[in-house]
């Protein structure tokens, strides 16, 4: 068992090398997701018209199954449905799908974490924006968004470190990540040293996680500002 | 979109077959989370010296890595730990016929344990400690008063987590999927070898864990009104 540690510093450099490859399918789908959920949750707090009903079955199923089985659906599915239109994506790199499914799923939850949140915000506080003579816009920029992020930031925090460990998920369909290479290395030593080559790969997703989470400390800090004492 | 839908019709009742496998997956794992979450919790909540600064220690590692990393782990660190125990009381390691099923499960028992165990810590401290004192006032014993008054609260009040944690690891469990577990998720792709049409076999899969999913949260949300019933307030006028 404990043979092979070896791999396990030989391993590390090679894996610190797709650090950025994992953290580009972590940023991608984190921005677009963050746009989307809003949108997505502007629309699930509004009139219940057929876009809300279109909306929430979109999010009920993207949070009722399990991203591996999104990831393949997109995998699989997406190419017969471009094929309808005469488009070939067969070529497109497994990345792509792994980015369109995982934006799919993460703004669903990311929607459903705003909604909480806009729900718990202080109805007054946006009569009081619009009493002031803000406009729809000024009282969402100045009132809503800052209120609405600072409840949301824990949870949104807990599916930022979810999305982060979700990538790992990604080699399952052949994209390259840190766990992508580590899965290339361990195929690589044919059943030898598997053990620290996943060491390795851990701790480079233990070390990202810890800086997303210092990330969000610095971001909660920020957004409670308001709150802080003067001492 | 040309989809074989007589095909997917009659995968159906082939995919649903291995339902229960993912559920024996996801309440045995949860199982041993809980055991694994409790031990963990009487740890921190004792302060016992060394322990509890182990358990703060390796519930931030596990939080930390993906779950994949921890699956394909004890996939290929158990069978050596179980070779050691090899002759031990009886023990016999056969090397032809590893459980993955159970190597999974050590998985995400570790996994969900790491979760669970801040549940437990939140939970029982989230119960009034005059709840203690005022079970000793009656002349009951401080075991007595944990199982009987404390405990009981602390379960109710750690449902709503315990339950999202249950729909989270029902979803996580098709990732065993990926370590040779025959459960829903590698059912339904089996299933696809006969006319290679995985994406019906993939949206029949998507379509059984939704409905699961949607039955126990409509489940789990009717379990936690039921338990919160003593907290209901009393219609005043």
């Amino acid at each position: 068992m404990w043979r092979g540690h070896e791999l396990f510093i030989s391993s590390l450099p090679l894996l610190v090398e797709y650090i950025p490859a994992t953290l580009f399918y972590f940023l991608v789908p984190t921005v677009i997701s963050l746009i989307f959920g809003a949108l997505l949750c502007s629309v699930r707090v509004g009139k219940k018209n057929l876009l809300y009903y279109l909306v929430s079955l979109f999010v009920s199923f993207f949070r009722g199954t399990p991203g591996l089985v999104q990831i393949y659906l997109v995998f699989f599915g997406l190419p017969k449905i471009f094929a309808g239109f005469g488009i070939d994506i067969n070529r497109w790199d497994a990345g792509i799908f792994y980015v369109i499914a995982t934006c799919c799923n993460f703004s669903s939850f990311v929607s459903e974490a705003m909604r909480g949140a806009y729900e718990a915000i202080d109805k007054d506080q946006i009569e009081a924006g619009y009493s002031i003579g803000y406009s729809r816009w000024q009282c969402f920029y100045h009132v809503i968004a800052p209120l609405t992020m600072q409840i949301a930031l824990p949870n949104l925090k807990n599916l930022e470190i979810d999305l982060l460990k979700g990538t790992a998920v990604a080699y399952v369909i052949g994209v390259v990540d840190v766990m992508g290479k580590a899965d290339k290395i361990i195929s690589l030593h044919r059943g030898y040293g598997q053990i620290w080559i996943l060491l390795a790969a851990a701790l480079i997703y233990f070390v990202i996680n810890v800086g997303i989470e210092l990330v969000f400390n610095g971001l909660t800090r920020y957004f409670s500002r308001h709150e802080r004492g003067i001492v | 979109m040309n989809l074989n839908y007589a095909f997917m019709i009659s995968d159906i009742p082939v995919v649903l077959k291995a339902l229960p496998v993912t559920l024996e997956l996801t309440l045995v794992s949860l199982f041993f989370a809980l055991v694994i979450a409790v031990l963990f919790g009487i740890c921190i909540l004792k302060n016992i010296p060394v322990l509890k600064q182990l358990v703060v220690v390796f519930n931030t590692f596990i939080k930390g890595i993906p779950l994949i990393v921890q699956l394909l782990f004890c996939y290929y660190a158990l069978p050596y730990i179980l070779r050691m125990f090899n002759g031990i009381a009886g023990y016999e390691y056969d090397p032809r016929h590893p459980s993955y099923f159970g190597f999974a499960v050590v998985a995400f028992a570790f996994n969900y344990g790491a979760y669970l165990t801040d549940v437990v810590v939140s939970s029982y401290r989230a119960v009034d400690k005059g709840q203690l004192e005022a079970a000793h006032s009656v002349g009951m014993s401080t075991f007595q008063g944990l199982f009987r008054i404390v405990i009981p609260q602390a379960v109710v009040i750690s449902l709503p987590n315990l339950s999202n944690y249950f729909m989270w690891l029902l979803k996580a469990t098709s990732l065993a999927s990926v370590v040779n577990v025959f459960e829903l998720l590698s059912t339904a792709r089996a299933s696809t070898a006969v006319n290679y049409a995985i994406l019906e076999g993939y949206l029949v899969a998507a379509g059984i864990y939704w409905v699961v999913c949607i039955i126990a949260e409509r489940g789990l949300k009717y379990l936690n009104k039921k338990m919160n019933r003593y907290q209901k307030q009393l219609f005043v006028a």
